[in-house]
């Protein structure tokens, strides 16, 4: 096993910087998820790391060894596909045997390591099939047995349970997590899926626009998010808008767009007049009822009500335009469709962003 | 690909050389769907195969049976043949060296082709696959623009580079490599030349497609788990390529074994392959029961053929399945 390092990587193509100053350290055993839109720049780190793509700028270690420019064949490294890239005219033995068979191991030996690994994705009895007789599950394990064949320094992951159904992809979650537990290797996955990534990710690695907007655990990144975009991206979230009134001892009175005012800290950094955001989790949001005399209540018209089994989501709409997503326990009657509701919120909850985006809270 | 599968079609049929297109044409109909099947939206499909059905029959099917009937006569010289029906012709035509003979240059040349040609296709085909995109698009219309030159023009284009006074061997004798020009015209060298200028386009494109069937993450997998490319070639691409590079030999050797302009022009009268023997029985000696057996084994023979090598590669698969199976 061995840590990853990126010091200072960019990905210049033409005049857009896909990948930007990225700085990342997975240390050892540790499994990171680099989260992001499509055209973030997080399969092109990913590839930076296998080899497929040099870097324009910066250097990458793997245990401590440069290996910026090495070939991806020398790199001792395992990768699984989005697509699995399994050798179609190859049974499953003969797929996991390949990375060995690379490297002149001898047959008796090749012969027990797969076997080896058909026991540990559990598919004992299918060596010898071929590989385009399988299901999207089973190819999804032996993409990774054959990855981990090589007992590579580190495993790389590209969105590799895309293919699959809702289920099927929970059920491989685990057992990916557990196996990753078990051989403790260093692992860098990446997926657009920000549950996926809050589910199997020690640390996540938040990035947009080529840039890393935040590295942190998932709890991290979902309580203390550093700016806006991390704070949207990672769980449900509303925004609002609104504008700075005064400020004082690092407290801020803040006049959002529909009408609410709120004393919130901000620190010292901003100044009366300036725009900001303030977001609030939907579970922070409470229906109140059709009417109450709390001053501070938001009213707005129910648009709809989503039932979710454990919970229900409501959409409430703002005299100012704004729609705003708030998450209740099921059991209660929902108001009616159309009809005015209070909606109340924990303040203390809420997170305020400054005009570009960046956090103003826990400073 | 669209544009490569009518070229297939429009080349087999001119060289006359692969029965499979006539099967192909004709299959639909005989056992094709009960006619009462109509689709969703109540049209006849079938009914559209039905002009295809008739121009083949009158222009080719016909004809050619009219050829194979006139194989099996005799011919008493200035274009008359005898009344009964014997199988002279093919015995004359078995047991006679220079036809024989005729026969493996034919094969022989073909074969020449269709290895050149995947050897210098394969690698093209695959360049411009990986390469991809706008670039590639133009390369290979250029490519396939060059199949509309007329074969006559290309041809005697080549004169030029490959002629005694030729490019070429202005350049040895310049070099005094030699004290005399190679001739390189007017031999089977020169027909190898003239049959791999016309079937490298088509074979080039059909690789393209082959090509683009095999995921570039395929190789980059192999990559990563060590392989280095000659490995990867050998281990990943090949054994990939391997049913693509067949169906693409197989159309580039019907196309070599039905052509006569080539061997015409560039073999000068002096390479003696089938299609010039059946072009010289039937329009200057007027033996057209000859001319017609010629052309009947001609088209049995290359058939015989496709269905051994596809029934040897696919036999060869079976059994890796089953000792893999087993």
């Amino acid at each position: 096993m061995a840590s990853v390092s990126l010091h200072n990587i960019s990905k210049v193509y033409g005049n857009t910087r896909i990948v930007d100053d990225a700085n990342l350290t997975v240390n050892e055993g540790e499994l990171v998820v680099l989260l992001g839109p499509s055209g973030c720049g997080k399969t092109t780190t990913l590839r930076m790391v296998a080899g497929f793509v040099q870097p324009s700028d910066g250097s990458i270690l793997i245990g401590g060894e440069d290996v910026t420019y090495m070939a991806p064949r020398l790199r001792n490294i395992g990768m699984v596909f989005q697509d699995y890239a399994l050798f179609p005219h190859m049974t499953v033995a003969e797929n996991i045997a390949f990375g060995l068979r690379q490297r002149r191991v001898g047959r008796a030996a090749i012969a027990a390591r797969v076997a080896e690994l058909l026991d540990l994705i559990q598919m004992s009895a299918r060596g010898d099939s071929l590989v385009t007789a399988l299901s999207g599950g089973q190819q999804q394990r032996v993409a990774l047995a054959r990855a981990l064949a090589v007992s590579p320094r580190v495993l790389l992951m590209d969105e590799p349970f895309g293919a699959l159904d809702v289920r099927l992809r929970e059920a491989m979650q685990l057992e990916l997590t557990q196996i990753q537990r078990r051989l403790g290797i260093t692992t860098v996955l990446v997926t657009h899926d920000q549950q996926e990534a809050m589910i199997l990710a020690d640390r996540i690695v938040v990035m947009a626009n080529g840039r890393i907007q935040q590295t942190g655990t998932p709890d991290e990144l979902y309580h203390n998010p550093r700016n806006r975009f991390v704070a949207e991206f990672v769980g449900r979230n509303n925004v609002l808008s609104g504008r700075v009134e005064e400020t004082r001892n690092g407290e801020s009175l803040i006049t959002l767009r529909c009408g609410m005012r709120m004393l919130v800290p901000t620190g010292q950094r901003i100044q009366p007049g300036e725009t900001v955001a303030v977001t609030i989790r939907p579970q922070h949001l409470m229906i109140a009822g059709t009417r109450t005399a709390d001053a501070d209540a938001l009213t707005g018209r129910m648009e709809e009500h989503r039932f979710l089994g454990n919970v229900v989501h409501y959409l409430v709409r703002l005299p100012s335009d704004d729609v705003l997503l708030v998450e209740g326990a099921a059991g209660m009657a929902p108001p009616e469709l159309g009809t005015d509701v209070s909606l109340t919120w924990r303040k203390d909850r809420a997170l305020v962003f400054d005009a570009r985006g960046q956090a103003l809270h826990g400073e | 690909m669209p544009s490569c599968s009518t070229h297939v079609g429009k080349h087999s049929m001119a060289s006359n050389a692969n029965p499979a297109c006539c099967y192909r044409l004709t299959a639909p109909a005989a056992g094709g769907p009960p006619r009462s099947r109509r689709g969703r939206t109540g049209i006849r499909w079938e009914w559209f195969l039905w002009p295809s059905l008739l121009v083949s029959l009158v222009l080719l099917v016909v004809p050619q049976a009219n050829f194979v009937w006139l194989s099996f006569h005799g011919d008493l010289g200035l274009g008359q043949v005898s009344a009964g029906l014997t199988a002279e012709n093919y015995a004359r035509i078995l047991t006679d060296p220079f036809y024989l003979s005729a026969f493996w240059l034919t094969v022989y040349l073909s074969a020449m082709t269709v290895g050149f040609g995947l050897m210098v296709g394969f690698p093209a085909a695959y360049a411009l696959a990986r390469i991809g995109g706008w670039t590639a698009s133009l390369l290979l219309s250029l490519i396939l623009t060059t199949s509309l030159i007329t074969v006559v023009v290309k041809l005697m284009g080549l004169n030029i580079i490959l002629g005694s006074a030729g490019l070429i061997n202005r350049a040895i004798l310049a070099l005094a490599l030699t004290s005399s020009p190679i001739p390189m015209l007017n031999n089977e060298f020169g027909v190898f030349i003239g049959l791999v200028q016309y079937t490298l386009p088509m074979m080039i494109v059909l690789l393209f497609g082959v090509v683009q069937t095999i995921p570039v993450s395929l190789e980059e997998a192999a990559a990563i788990l060590g392989a280095t490319r000659a490995a990867t070639y050998w281990q990943v691409i090949l054994p990939n390529a391997k049913a693509g590079l067949l169906a693409s030999g197989l159309i580039a050797f019907n196309m070599s074994m039905g052509a006569f302009t080539s061997a015409v022009l560039l073999g000068g009268g002096r390479v003696r392959t089938v299609p010039v023997l059946i072009q010289q029985a039937i329009i200057q000696d007027t033996d057209y029961g000859k001319g017609a057996a010629l052309s009947t084994m001609l088209v049995g023979f290359v058939f015989l053929i496709n269905v051994a090598v596809v029934a040897v590669s696919v036999e060869s698969s079976r059994k890796r399945r089953w000792q893999r199976a087993g």
